[in-house]
């Protein structure tokens, strides 16, 4: 559904995009990772319209992003980085100028307040509002216009963690929605997250684009990782974490582990092959 | 979609006190405050001066002349604070006697032209008593010739025809304090516009009126609407200071004789080319403190340029044309027309139809600008 063919773009003597190709797949969350400068806000900005390309092509549901401009505006949002509303009007008035704007349906509204949990601040000015009722506003900004795709620029830098839990939640929510996301953060955890999908971009290259769990699991690999709910006896029974609640073990050990575990009543959550997790591999692509 | 746009500014605006204070009080402080403390500096009619007297002839001669001297509203005695005493001396009314000068001492300092003032003041009162000696002098010789000195009038309205041709009145305190901090109160729309606009492009809000639609065609009519409504709503608050709280302070009410419409089109010439500068500035600039610092600085310069802070009467020719250049000027001058000539819409056309071309030019330049930034994402 999104298409993105040998996209090229320079800035002077600078490019910033080089023959990039990758496709996403109708209602998956799509994680796009890449260092500062790999390309990525060019890619975003290119995909809303925002900068010309200079060669290429991409296509949304069967549109031309260039061309169709204006109709791939009114599918399609963004929720920027920054938060991009104004401060000094009420989380109504904010809701309403946006929605205004795109003729937004009373469901769509409700339907994005809703989703945000914004019912209760809604004659609140938007500036007195905690960090991460801002990102939720800015979020519900770019559901106004019932978009099929969303593009999510680091949506949940400097928030408490409870605050980015809940946008999580609701970003993998958009799934059953059918909602298409294309989501870059520079949280490896929060893509492994929710992302079914990834494409890491480096120099305005694709590196590589995989689903999630075929890029973390490395089956033909001895090592295993096991994650664990976090309990503090753990780092007394001297075992290789890589951190508070994960150990790495190979196949050979894993029956002894497992009872080791059981015996101190750590429970485990997760048992992934592969001797990475995505930090780990998205350093080794990107070195 | 516009109208949205429209609300949303008008409410942004009213909300930042800062900028209400900037576009409506300070004007307004500086119509009253200007108004009257330059009251004297442009009626030397009404200019007063306090002065001591020392009397070394002491006849009925000197006490007449004295009387006459406080009958005039331009003398009043006061010793403790007196700017200038004059002493009359012995045999001084003797006009068979040759240089008998009044000697004159100035106490405090009297500045710029008040002296040529004072000097002129003072002649007309010993002239007329001079005259009024001699006329007595040769009553009993001349009967004819007294009674034609006797009606001998030294009263400027009786002494001289003045008017003023095109550009050359001299407008009261009020008529020039008015339109100057109307054209300067009506720029500093720079404010809010400013921080509003920088706001929206750091936080990337215009990227996402971008993202829906929302052309800079669009984004720049939405900020020109209601600063025109705004820079309207200050000309006739301005204008209601000048003829209706101005009089409260023994100053002259500003007296609109021209066209309300020519109030009306110039008023809109003059916003467009506010806003144009304004939406200029905070397009170019990069962030709301700088955008404030040069809109504040060149707000001063164009008002210092074009006649506000000094009136361009009392400036050399050069400075003159000099002021031409300033948009500023361009307002002000209509205004004075309107105020000081009865000008109708043809005769402020010109300067309103400048105004407005500037304006454009200004959004015109700014919209190209706003557009390559949006494409950069700055």
């Amino acid at each position: 559904m999104l298409k993105v063919t040998e996209l090229t773009k320079s800035y002077g003597d600078v490019t910033a995009l080089n023959a990039l190709s990758l496709t996403v797949q109708e209602g998956s969350v799509f994680g796009l990772l890449g260092v500062n400068g790999a390309g990525k806000t060019t890619l975003l900005s290119i995909l809303n319209g925002l900068i010309g390309i200079d060669s290429g092509k991409i296509e949304l549901f069967g549109l031309d992003i260039i061309k169709d401009r204006k109709e791939i505006n009114s599918i399609s949002s963004i929720i920027p980085q920054h938060l991009a509303f104004y401060e000094n009007l009420s989380v109504k008035e904010n809701i309403n100028f946006f929605a205004s704007l795109q003729n937004a349906s009373k469901s769509a509204i409700s339907n994005a307040i809703e989703i945000n949990s914004l019912e209760g601040l809604y004659k609140q000015k938007a500036s007195t509002l905690s960090g991460g009722q801002k990102r939720r506003l800015n979020i519900a900004i770019g559901l106004l216009n019932n978009p099929k795709i969303i593009y999510f620029d680091e949506p949940t830098v400097g928030i408490d963690p409870k605050s980015r839990n809940e946008i999580l939640d609701s970003i993998a929510s958009y799934k059953e929605l059918g909602i298409t996301v294309v989501y870059t953060s520079h949280y490896m955890n929060e893509i492994e997250r929710i992302c079914d999908e990834v494409a890491i971009i480096d120099k305005g290259e694709l590196i590589k684009q995989a689903k999630l769990d075929d890029l973390l699991s490395n089956r033909s690999s001895d090592k295993i990782l096991i994650e664990t709910i976090f309990n503090t006896k753990l780092s007394s029974l001297g075992l290789k974490l890589l951190d508070a609640a994960t150990i790495e073990s190979s196949q050979k050990e894993l029956t002894q582990l497992l009872t080791l575990l059981e015996n101190n009543q750590i429970f485990i959550k997760q048992i992934r092959y592969g001797s990475s997790n995505l930090e780990k591999y998205f350093l080794e692509v990107t070195a | 979609m516009l109208w949205a746009m429209i609300k949303k500014e008008f409410l942004l605006v009213s909300r930042d006190k800062h900028a209400l204070l900037a576009l409506f009080v300070m004007p307004a402080i500086f119509i009253l405050v200007m108004s009257v403390a330059l009251k004297e500096q442009f009626n030397q009619d009404a200019i007063s001066f306090h002065i001591e007297i020392k009397d070394e002839d002491k006849t009925k001669e000197s006490a007449k002349f004295i009387k006459k001297l406080f009958a005039s509203s331009s003398f009043s005695l006061d010793e403790e604070s007196a700017e200038l005493r004059i002493t009359i001396p012995k045999s001084y009314y003797d006009l068979s006697r040759k240089n008998q000068n009044l000697d004159i001492v100035v106490l405090g300092s009297l500045k710029g032209g008040l002296l040529e003032v004072f000097k002129a003041k003072l002649l007309k009162v010993v002239m007329d008593f001079k005259l009024d000696q001699m006329s007595k002098k040769i009553k009993k010789t001349d009967f004819q010739a007294s009674k034609a000195m006797k009606k001998m009038s030294l009263e400027y309205v009786d002494l001289y025809n003045i008017s003023y041709e095109n550009k050359e009145y001299i407008p009261s305190s009020t008529q020039q304090s008015v339109p100057s901090w109307i054209v300067f109160g009506m720029f500093f729309v720079i404010i809010p516009m400013s921080t509003i606009f920088i706001n929206e492009r750091k936080q990337n809000t215009l990227q996402r009126l971008t993202t829906m639609n929302v052309s800079i065609f669009k984004m720049t009519l939405a900020k020109i609407v209601p600063y025109l409504v705004i820079n309207h709503i200050q000309v006739w608050i301005m204008l209601g200071v000048g003829v209706f709280i101005v009089p409260f302070f023994d100053t002259p009410a500003l007296e609109v004789t021209g066209s309300f419409m020519a109030i009306e089109v110039l008023s809109f010439g003059l916003s467009l080319s506010a806003i144009g500068l304004s939406v200029l500035i905070a397009v170019s600039a990069t962030s709301a403190e700088q955008a404030t610092t040069i809109g504040g600085i060149s707000n001063i310069l164009l008002g210092a340029i074009g006649g506000v802070m000094v009136p361009k009467f009392i400036m050399p020719e050069s400075m003159q044309t000099l002021a031409n250049i300033s948009p500023m000027s361009w307002g002000l001058d209509g205004f004075l027309d309107i105020f000081m000539k009865s000008a109708d819409i043809s005769m402020v056309a010109y300067n309103a139809s400048l105004l407005a071309l500037f304006g454009l030019v200004a959004l015109s330049i700014s919209m190209i600008i706003l557009k390559i930034r949006i494409s950069r994402g700055l």
